[in-house]
């Protein structure tokens, strides 16, 4: 065992057999030594707290990785260890060389694959290997790229091998994720742990991304200055949904869905809020079949219909290209050292694990033999649930695997299991060693491949299990390059586009992302709006309010059936048959998720809709965000709530709604598609008052019951201090009306918020094009001037027999009206995605 | 024999379709013993794009995006096509094509290297619709073929036993039925028992594809009129190493002559729909298909003015 002076690792090292730590001449890598020192100078109490740092750090920015089925539902936040691992500079050149010829020889392969076949017709590869694999898409045949490269990106998953080597174990083609991850990874320790790097020179990230950036714009089939390029991501319900927008923000380019794009006269648009924009090149992180459900699979949802066509007429670039998944095939494995020296004439640089292809007599022979000391794959499926571990089945089950593997052998290939390498791993306050993969990228350049100088490692989730994935829980870690000499002439992290930039601007908003941020304005004016009026109601039910007045029966009624009117939880309060529990009902309308226009279930809606927008959000938003949820989830927990408690929750939730909303508003710029969400908020506030007041208003009651619900709908406004101050009067009904509907300078009145959607909408792209006013403006200046032709006096008079306020009543239908109108022409105009795609012949297969 | 096939498919659909895209394998392929001699296709609305590309396969399959709104769409296709199979169904009683054993057929597939053999082997695996096959089928299959008896006539066995185990029903299956439903009710229509077929010789190791095409409407004076005829059918071929491919029609149990019009061939129903597409829609639809063949006369040589 070498010696080094630390104690806690001397006592690490006594534990491991293959580690990172242990070089040739088991002598401690001189790197490691520094590495182990700088630990030591923190010292692992100090180290521990640093840990939760970061925890919390990643928590705080939203980094999460989201696992399907996952009974904790979304957003399951990432771990990363405090300690990176490290490889020298000189073995990584050898690495580095080793998964750039990997990536030429994939590149050559998807181009014989889906081109002359050579491989096939020579013999050099079995046509079974290649055409039972599910990814071998027969409608990409001769499809062709105008870049140098067909395969853009290679992914490398490595890890080291009992003889001392980083071998490679897998090959990510398709849309490999965990580029973002390195990338926040290393951001993360280089703010939360700086020091660990004294004395150590780590290679920088940041020429890799340039490269990537370069590619992106590169790959564009038309050679202009500013090609459109998009982030395709199948949707908030992705597993690595966090790193598409954090890849979409960080890069600058827009975050799209399959229902953002539509393929029209052989060319790829998006639509945005001034129409249709054609696209360039997309980054895609949508699997290969379910991109074109025209030719694809019919009943994916998160392609583009007639995509594929676009691409056969080289009018825009896929990263990468569809079909690229059959390259993810361990069938291959077998035969990749034939397919270099066919191409290459080269002997691979890495070793790969040993491999059979069941297809082929004697290697079906040895497998079957020796079936319990090998890992068993189907060629298509990388996923944990289709590998066979043999040596931990029991004979049933190896029996029925036997039985699989003669049906269909050329499905399945066995591999060698081999022990990796551990790495030091901080848990629980001591270092362990734990097994380790590293995922490492190769970018397509003009000469070839450029390579990450690092990559997303990952630890086992516990000591000697060497099942190293994300989706079972394990741990990441920063990956360091070191000893190289650093480029000074190379520049810091910057994307400096080699072209102008346009600037981004709300012509180019995706539709998709607009929509959602007027959703996201409509439910938290909801959310805000509900709440007060609810919070008021609770406290006139327990009698805190007002001085502890207690309030009428008739009034109490009145406002129970404002509650069923503004969330529209009919039958409610207005239902034919009386309500016997009022408390119950109330408690239902707030906390009854499944009941639509419940609280909850706006909130909800909330959590969606902000949710599909995050690319947009600043950190602090992130954080407030964070806390909404968490007092809801907390409230939803709790078993028997009381008023009180109710009380306090909204209160909470109030203050959090209206921290949030100020911060949407310093974060989000109005070109990056803020006005939607004014424009989504201020109808929906204006939706709610009006509703309000029909429920309150317009039937005239006598002197203390009005005054009781006068004072309420005030109060539930936030308005009753603002009215003391400008009418220092009692409250009357005249005055009411004048500030809640009429009064334009107002903030909070109708009138305020018509004209300001008014000169909301006046900008969006359509409202701009003509000296006519559009339908959704005609709406709205059309409720602004009833508003402002109304008189307080008309409003407020009463029937004599009916006690009805008609006028009051007709104008506040009307507006009602004509904001649903406005609504709907906003949403026909810029949201047309909301088409819905069918299949003319409905078919479905599963996979 | 020369044939006018009209495929008329039409679509009414409840509410107007904004847009669409949609992808055809109408176009007759030509193969030894056919030949397409004159193809029109009309489409209403009429399309914004159109193109015509062969696939994989080597069928021709042509795409077109429609960008009006419209509520009815007709898909009309015309071929002119020349078919003369006798000299063909002739050689099939040839010794090298009657003589192949279903072993040694195992064998040469698996040892000739040649181009018509390592291309028919991709039909040796599980395809979209034909696969996890359950091993009723697969027995059902053994019965006919077993090892030392000739492919050819195994092959013509099953076909008649598909012909007499099952029931033409019309509306009992669609695209989407698996093929074990299929098989345990014992009904089904041309394109499930083409897929029976399909299934049960690849389980025995022989190469099987799918064909899509269509029959001779007009029933010859006291016979009844062949099942298939309104609608495009389908049938089965079976690949014999060192004789070629050969076809059977389990829904009438007849060995495809003259009356047979190949449109396109693939690995099962799903590489070779006749329409499909994309609306961008709401609502319902309704579809129509006729197919209408005839006999006609028509000048093959080249027209001169």
């Amino acid at each position: 065992m070498p010696e080094i002076n630390d104690i806690p690792c001397n006592e690490y090292l006594k534990e491991c057999e293959n580690d990172e730590v242990v070089g040739a001449n088991n002598s401690i890598n001189p790197h490691w030594d520094i590495l182990f020192k700088n630990v030591q100078n923190i010292g692992y109490a100090a180290l521990d707290s640093r840990q939760s740092d970061l925890n919390w750090y990643l928590s705080e920015n939203g980094v999460t990785y989201n696992v399907y089925n996952d009974p904790n539902g979304l957003n399951r936040p990432w771990n990363l260890n405090a300690i990176p691992s490290i490889v020298e500079a000189r073995e990584w050149e050898t690495i580095e060389k080793g998964i750039q010829q990997r990536a030429e020889l994939f590149n050559l392969i998807l181009k014989d694959l889906y081109g002359k076949r050579e491989l096939i017709k020579k013999g050099i590869v079995p046509q079974e290997v290649i055409y039972s694999h599910r990814g071998f898409i027969r409608q990409c045949d001769q499809i062709e790229y105008t870049t140098a490269k067909q395969l853009q990106i290679y992914a490398a998953d490595i890890a080291r091998g009992p003889d001392g080597r980083m071998w490679i174990y897998s090959d990510r083609t398709q849309a490999p994720s965990g580029m973002g991850y390195a990338l926040e990874n290393r951001l993360t320790i280089g703010r939360v742990l700086p020091e660990l790097s004294n004395g150590i020179e780590v290679s920088r990230l940041s020429s890799f991304f340039q490269h990537f950036d370069n590619l992106l714009i590169d790959a564009s089939p038309r050679k202009i200055d500013s090609p459109t390029i998009v982030v395709l991501t199948p949707g908030p319900l992705n597993e690595t949904y966090f790193e598409h927008a954090y890849l979409a923000s960080h890069m600058g380019y827009p975050l799209v869905q399959g229902n953002d794009l539509v393929a029209r006269d052989g060319y790829l648009w998006m639509k945005s809020l001034k129409g249709l924009k054609q696209v360039d090149v997309v980054l895609r992180r949508v699997d290969d079949l379910y991109t074109d459900p025209l030719e694809l699979r019919e009943d994916s949802q998160l392609g583009v219909p007639g995509l594929l066509e676009v691409v056969r007429q080289k009018h825009v670039s896929i990263l990468n290209p569809i079909g690229s998944r059959v390259l993810e095939n361990p069938g291959l494995i077998p035969f990749i050292p034939g397919i270099a020296k066919y191409f290459l004439n080269e002997k691979l640089i890495l070793p790969q694990v040993a491999s059979w292809w069941c297809g082929q007599e004697k290697e079906r022979k040895y497998v079957l033999d020796h079936l319990s000391e090998l890992i068993v794959r189907l060629i298509d499926r990388p996923f944990n649930d289709s590998v066979f571990y043999g040596y931990e089945m029991n004979p049933q089950d190896l029996q029925l695997l036997r039985a699989q593997i003669l049906e269909r052998p050329y499905r399945f290939v066995a591999q060698e299991r081999i022990g990796f390498s551990t790495t030091p791993t901080f848990i629980n306050q001591k270092l362990e060693p734990r097994n380790m993969a590293v995922r490492t990228f190769g970018i397509a350049t003009k000469n070839g491949y450029e390579i990450m100088p690092g990559g997303l490692a990952r630890v086992a989730p516990g000591i000697g299990n060497s099942i190293v994935t994300n989706q079972t829980g394990g741990l990441s870690k920063d990956f360091w390059v070191v000893g190289k000499e650093p480029d000074d002439h190379k520049a810091r992290f910057s994307l400096a586009r080699p072209t102008n930039t346009i600037e981004a601007s709300l012509d180019d908003l995706p539709s998709l992302t607009a929509e959602n941020l007027f959703w996201a304005g409509r439910y938290v004016g909801r959310a805000l709006s509900t709440s007060r009026f609810l919070r008021m109601v609770l406290k006139q039910m327990s009698f805190t309010n007002f001085n502890e007045r207690k309030p009428t029966e008739k009034s109490l009624d009145v406002l129970f059936r404002a509650v069923t009117n503004m969330t529209c939880t009919f039958p409610g309060f207005v239902g034919d048959e009386p309500i016997e529990n009022p408390v119950k009902e109330i408690y239902s309308v707030i906390l009854d998720a499944d009941r639509d226009g419940s609280l909850a279930h706006t909130m909800n809606m909330f959590f969606n809709a902000y949710f599909s927008i995050r690319n947009l959000w600043s950190s602090d938003m992130w954080r407030v965000f964070g806390r909404i949820n968490t007092i809801w989830s907390e409230i939803e927990s709790e078993g028997n709530v009381t008023t009180r408690r109710l009380i306090q929750v909204l209160d909470q939730l109030i203050t959090r709604l209206i921290a949030f909303m100020g911060l949407v508003e310093e974060s989000i710029l109005i070109d990056q598609g803020l006005l939607l969400y004014f424009v989504g908020l201020q109808l929906e506030l204006s939706n709610l008052n009006i509703s309000k007041c029909r429920s309150l208003l317009v039937v005239k009651y006598d002197g203390q019951v009005e005054y009781e619900i006068l004072e309420s709908l005030l109060n539930s406004h936030e308005s009753l201090t603002i009215y003391r101050h400008s009418y220092r009067s009692y409250i009357k009904i005249e005055n009411v009306i004048d500030l809640i509907l009429l009064d334009q300078k107002y903030p909070r009145s109708v009138a305020y918020r018509f004209n300001r959607l008014n000169k909301d909408l006046a900008v969006l792209p359509q409202s701009s094009a003509s000296h006519e006013l559009t339908n959704y403006e005609k709406s709205i200046f059309s409720g602004f001037s009833k508003l402002r032709l109304a008189t307080r006096d008309e409003l407020s008079r009463a029937e004599e027999e009916t006690s009805i306020r008609e006028n009051l009543d007709q104008l506040l239908s009307e507006l009602s009206d004509l904001l649903f109108k406005a609504s709907m022409s906003i949403t026909t105009t810029y949201f047309s995605h909301s088409y819905q795609q069918n299949q003319l012949v409905n078919q479905s297969f599963d996979e | 024999m020369i044939f006018q096939v009209i495929h008329k498919t039409t679509y009414k659909y409840d509410n107007f379709v904004s847009y669409c895209h949609n992808m055809a394998t109408l176009r007759p392929r030509d193969l030894s013993g056919q030949k397409l001699l004159d193809f029109k296709l009309d489409i209403e609305p009429s399309p914004s794009e159109i193109n015509e590309r062969t696939d994989f396969f080597g069928n021709y399959l042509t795409r077109f995006s429609i960008q009006e709104p419209h509520n009815e769409l007709i898909v009309s296709s015309k071929s002119i096509i020349e078919r003369d199979f006798n000299s063909i169904v002739a050689s099939y009683n040839s010794s090298n094509c009657r003589m192949v054993t279903m072993s040694s057929a195992i064998d040469q597939l698996k040892t000739q290297l040649t181009a018509d053999c390592l291309n028919a082997r991709q039909y040796l695996l599980e395809s979209p619709l034909i696969r996890k096959v359950s091993p009723v089928i697969k027995n059902y299959g053994t019965e006919s073929f077993q090892p030392n008896r000739s492919v050819f006539d195994a092959a013509k066995e099953l076909m008649q036993r598909i012909f007499t185990d099952f029931k033409f029903v019309p509306g009992f299956s669609d695209v989407a039925t698996p093929l074990h439903e299929v098989f345990e009710e014992r009904k089904g229509v041309c394109q499930d028992f083409a897929q029976i077929a399909i299934a049960c010789i690849r389980l025995v190791g022989l190469p099987a594809r799918y064909m899509s095409g269509y029959i001779e409407t007009i029933p010859p004076a006291g016979q009844e009129k062949l099942i298939g005829a309104d609608a495009s059918h389908a049938w089965f071929s079976i690949f014999i190493p060192g004789f070629g491919w050969v076809d059977f029609d389990p829904t009438n149990n007849l060995i495809p002559e003259n009356q047979h019009l190949v449109v396109a061939w693939g690995r099962d129903y799903y590489d070779v729909p006749p329409l499909k597409g994309v609306i961008y829609s709401n609502g319902k639809n309704e579809m129509n298909v006729s197919v209408d063949i005839r006999e006609i006369e028509y000048d093959t040589q080249p027209q001169t003015k």
